[in-house]
């Protein structure tokens, strides 16, 4: 078994045959490593995550993650991993302790266990009190805790996290890095896109940015900082340049659907 | 058995989603008992024209009314799948190790039931307002294997939809289906006092089977070959929508 949690060589991805999201990007994450990949809009982040996820084909490259081959080993990688994704992705008509429920059975742990499962995470996010509430009904903080929860039910060894703290106020943004804090301590690798620097910079052992496509430069947040002789936010800039980017390069390609 | 548990609960998620909200189910009840109580008030003495078989508008109609409900509790079937597909629920369910296909088998299953529930619900209705239904329960039995089957074909209309374009409203404009499927057909008058183009286009619409099949076994309780030809027409017609919605699922759902 590798001691990389993820191995990625050479990956590209182009959308609808001209637009390169993707491009020919390297890069390894050490087992139990808090590993964050910044870039601006439309770098290739959420693209280079749903790749890993297992929701995106990669046009080229070679990927393995948790010591198996993406493409080949697909189900493995999935129980491997768990991706709280941009925004929230919980059924909002349902309750928490239904989603939790649905989730935990589809990655296949017994009934006792999810339940068991479901309970100690709703009591650890503080939502057991709304548990049997729909979710349409839970504040924003909750909903993203919940989505949380439900991403960790089947204990996954690696964890990506695409924004997962945007539009928390501050408080609940503490809880959540607490609580991924405490799971990177208990060994799970950790891979982390954010707009936010501080917590890039509160969290992560190690950062890369990319930009246009490809990893422009990869160090520790103290380094970057050391580098430009500033804060991560000055390291950034300095990296991708003071220009805003636009979103929709290719609005095709922000839609994660889209035929290739 | 660890499998079948997956799609049980997707099963039942797929049932929540279908009759959550509960005020959502209201039309659902409304509309074909609307038809029901309005047409066969509206043409009773419609039974008067030659050619018509010794029968009252009521009974005549109950049938029509029931695939009303059918069209629409399956209808909406499109629209969960796309907001599942747009805020991103569907690639929750994606990110688990099931084989994709359990998600739609599930969802048509969710939806083949809620339409026979409703259909059952409806024939008791129908009874308060003077309707009475050959064939026991054998003939029961037999019209909610009707609904189940012709629902998932119906859902598949939409899912197909909500699989190809993804769009919430293009999904809903699916609705406009509903007008020449369920109208031109045996729904007004029989087939026998029908004429011209009219004729042709309700022999050649399926759902005119459908009909006669469920009218068939609710009007004289017999299983015989109207019944028989009604249930392979649905059975056919969910075929091939099915086989749409999964050629697009697989096209334009699935990872890329």
């Amino acid at each position: 078994m590798s001691t990389n949690a993820i191995e990625v060589t050479g990956l590209t991805k182009i959308y609808n045959n001209h637009f390169k999201a993707v491009d020919n990007v390297s890069f390894a994450v050490r087992e139990g490593e808090f590993y964050g990949f910044l870039g601006p809009n439309g770098a290739g982040k959420s693209t280079t995550m749903r790749v890993l996820a297992t929701l995106l084909t990669p046009t080229a490259g070679t990927i393995t993650i948790a010591g198996y081959a993406l493409g080949k080993q697909d189900d493995q990688i999935r129980r491997a991993i768990g991706f709280a994704m941009q925004g929230v992705t919980l059924d909002d008509m349902a309750s928490a302790w239904e989603n939790l429920m649905l989730i935990g059975t589809l990655y296949g742990l017994p009934k006792a266990e999810a339940k068991q499962r479901g309970s100690e995470l709703l009591q650890l996010l503080n939502l057991e009190k709304v548990a049997d509430s729909w979710v349409k009904n839970y504040s924003g903080g909750m909903k993203r805790r919940l989505d949380l929860a439900a991403v960790l039910m089947h204990h996954p060894r690696i964890l990506f996290l695409d924004e997962p703290t945007e539009g928390l106020d501050p408080a609940a943004r503490r809880v959540i890095w607490d609580y991924l804090r405490q799971l990177n301590a208990r060994g799970t690798t950790m891979f982390l896109t954010t707009h936010f620097m501080q917590e890039a910079d509160e969290l992560c052992g190690r950062i890369s940015i990319i930009d246009h496509g490809k990893i422009i430069v990869t160090d520790s947040p103290a380094s970057l900082k050391a580098k430009v002789g500033g804060s991560l936010d000055d390291a950034f800039i300095h990296y991708t340049g003071h220009g805003i980017r636009d979103e929709d390069i290719n609005l095709k390609a922000a839609d994660p659907y889209v035929r290739s | 058995m660890s499998e079948l548990r997956k799609i049980g609960y997707l099963f039942v998620r797929g049932f929540k989603q279908c009759i959550r909200p509960y005020a959502a189910l209201m039309p659902e009840f409304v509309m074909p008992l609307f038809f029901f109580i309005v047409n066969s008030a509206a043409f009773q003495r419609a039974v008067q024209i030659p050619g018509f078989e010794n029968t009252t508008y009521l009974q005549f109609y109950a049938p029509v009314a029931l695939l009303t409900a059918i069209f629409i509790s399956s209808g909406s079937t499109g629209i969960e799948v796309v907001t599942d597909i747009s805020t991103g629920y569907m690639d929750r369910l994606f990110l688990a190790p099931i084989k994709r296909w359990y998600i739609v088998l599930a969802k048509l299953a969710a939806v083949g039931l809620k339409s026979a529930l409703l259909t059952g619900l409806m024939m008791v209705l129908f009874l308060f307002f003077g309707a009475s239904f050959e064939g026991g329960a054998l003939g029961v039995v037999t019209v909610l294997l009707f609904a189940f089957v012709f629902a998932m074909g119906w859902a598949g209309v939409g899912l197909s939809l909500a699989f190809f374009t993804k769009n919430p409203r293009l999904v809903q404009s699916a609705f406009i289906f509903f007008f020449p499927f369920s109208f031109i057909t045996t729904s007004q008058l029989p087939l026998n006092l029908l004429d011209g183009w009219y004729k042709t286009a309700v022999q050649l619409n399926p759902v005119t089977y459908i009909l006669e099949g469920m009218r068939s076994v609710l009007l004289t309780g017999q299983l015989g070959a109207t019944v028989g030809i009604g249930l392979l027409v649905a059975l056919a017609f969910a075929v091939v929508t099915l086989s749409v919605s999964t050629y697009a699922f697989r096209k334009s759902v699935v990872r890329k």
